[in-house]
């Protein structure tokens, strides 16, 4: 069963079409990548899904039920929740208060909090401010609070934005555990082209705000709009 | 000496006054980034209301005050839900919150005067006498203020740290997205918070009210003072706004002292810019809530 469903959705900016009839279906316990070149839509699609904009016309629903014209807080509650490519986090709060204040507010049980920290390896540091943070551990920690709120869906936008390698690594693994351990289907925007490839049961690429490719992701590479228009003459992502 | 102890305790007591006050303006501005410029008149409605329940009615002054809050409280509701909410949806929000709160200040001023005439008035003194300290007499009600004043700190930190909507406020004013997918309401939050400040705001104009004498008009002085105290101590922080109101009350208190009451307006100005020119983000400026 389709756990998120987009039908023929459309986002306008004044005359600027950032959205263009985009439709997909997400399998439950699926991560579905999505990929295309700066200025497709992606951020715009994910802000539309969780509520931050209202789609200019389209449908998108939740486990069958229509989500357009919810708050971000009351998508949140339904189980889906949303990172941004800037992590935002509570400064002046420890990293425990912070993945408190996911499952406080996003209307998750308490006792779940000590096991997500130790699930993502921030034990040791709980207690530390999350301010000053180095980018990996304030991406786990960013992470933390959105399954901190028990949600069954989770947008993760340019997650491995600045990464090393070696933390490239690590964050799949994780993304790879969450799935396995948590249930959660995963929806993830990513430029790095291998790595989604890589960790994507299927994969859609957005260019001018519409859907160019929807498909497994062996196919991505083959299909010739895509090496037209978002991998050029190379292959590489 | 003794006038100079005097003088430096009158300054904390009035800095007292003058960080409760600030601490609606403050908060207000870090959650929702609205500025109230009506804060003062907030106060003296407070204040008036106060006045006319223990003066006018005869009413006991827990009793007024108690009513003078409730009145805050749908005040505040309806300032968040009548308009703000609806002005801070546009585009121009900025704008139109200052128009507004501007306005709304106006028009409490204008109220007041039609509605209690423009002779100076003054909240009854919740502890009548004084007591003899080695530096001279302190009235009981200046212990009386300041003693609730360093409660209502403590209380408002106890409230931003302990509560559930204390904590939600915080995280609001840290990351308005942030807080949003975690699933907080923000309407919710800003409605808190509003009350929070007109709350605040109140009972500061009350306190102020039973210390100094009241005229329709004096919101002005009020406003403006509650904006150079969140200004000098960076905007949207509490700690920095207390540290500016005991800093800028007991340089009231001694430009008084030594120079004359005259000076009082010109000295909080030059303290102000220097501190700014020194300091341009605030004494704690960058620490929200």
């Amino acid at each position: 069963m389709s756990v998120l469903e987009v039908s023929d959705l459309a986002k306008r900016f004044g005359s600027l079409e950032a959205l263009r009839g985009v439709s997909f279906a997400v399998e439950e316990g699926e991560v579905f990548g999505i990929a295309g070149p700066n200025g497709a839509g992606k951020s715009v699609l994910f802000a539309c899904i969780a509520g931050f904009y209202r789609p200019s016309s389209g449908s998108i629903r939740l486990d069958g039920e229509e989500i357009v014209g919810l708050g971000p807080h009351q998508i949140c509650h339904r189980g889906l929740v949303r990172t941004f490519q800037t992590p935002a986090l509570f400064h002046s709060l420890s990293i425990r208060e912070n993945v408190l204040i996911g499952a406080r507010f996003g209307g998750a049980k308490e006792d779940r909090v000590e096991d997500i920290l130790r699930f993502l390896d921030l034990e040791r540091v709980a207690e530390r401010r999350a301010v000053n943070l180095d980018l990996f551990t304030t991406k786990r920690v960013v992470l933390a609070a959105a399954l901190a709120t028990g949600c069954r869906v989770l947008l993760l936008d340019e997650p491995m934005a600045g990464f090393s390698f070696g933390e490239v690594e690590r964050y799949l693994d994780l993304v790879a555990e969450i799935r396995r351990t948590c249930g959660v289907t995963i929806l993830i925007i990513e430029h790095l082209l291998d790595v989604l490839i890589g960790v994507s049961d299927r994969m859609m690429i957005l260019h001018h705000g519409q859907v160019l490719f929807s498909g497994p992701p062996d196919e991505v590479r083959r299909h010739q709009g895509v090496v037209d228009v978002y991998l050029g003459g190379g292959t590489g992502g | 000496m003794d006038a100079f102890l005097n003088s430096l305790a009158s300054g904390l007591i009035v800095g007292s006054l003058y960080a409760i006050m600030a601490m609606g303006l403050t908060i207000l501005y870090g959650v929702s980034h609205v500025f109230n410029f009506a804060h003062g008149h907030v106060a003296v409605v407070a204040a008036y209301l106060v006045w006319f329940a223990a003066v006018r009615l005869g009413l006991a002054l827990p009793v007024g005050v108690a009513a003078a809050l409730l009145v805050m409280v749908v005040l505040a509701l309806a300032t968040y839900w009548g308009a703000i909410r609806g002005l801070l949806r546009r585009s121009e929000w900025g704008f139109g919150t200052l128009l507004f709160t501007l306005g709304l200040a106006i028009l409490a001023e204008y109220a007041l005067l039609e509605l209690f005439g423009p002779r100076v008035k003054s909240v009854p003194a919740v502890l009548p006498g004084s007591v003899r300290l080695w530096f001279g007499r302190l009235a009981l009600n200046d212990l009386f203020l300041i003693t609730a004043s360093v409660v209502l700190m403590v209380l408002v930190g106890a409230f931003l740290k302990r509560t559930l909507t204390g904590q939600a406020m915080r995280a609001v004013a840290q990351s308005l997205p942030g807080a949003q997918v975690v699933g907080i309401d923000i309407d919710r939050i800003y409605g808190a918070t509003f009350i929070f400040a007109f709350v605040m705001t109140g009972l500061s104009g009350v306190l102020l009210g039973t210390k100094t004498y009241m005229t329709p008009h004096i919101g002005w002085e009020w406003m403006i003072k509650g904006f150079v105290i969140v200004a000098f101590g960076g905007l949207g922080s509490v700690p920095g706004a207390i540290v500016a109101a005991f800093l800028l009350g007991v340089v009231e208190a001694l430009v008084t002292l030594y120079l004359g009451a005259i000076w009082i307006w010109p000295a909080w100005l030059v303290t102000f810019i220097v501190a700014l020119w020194l300091r341009p983000q605030g004494i704690l400026g960058g620490r929200s809530t």
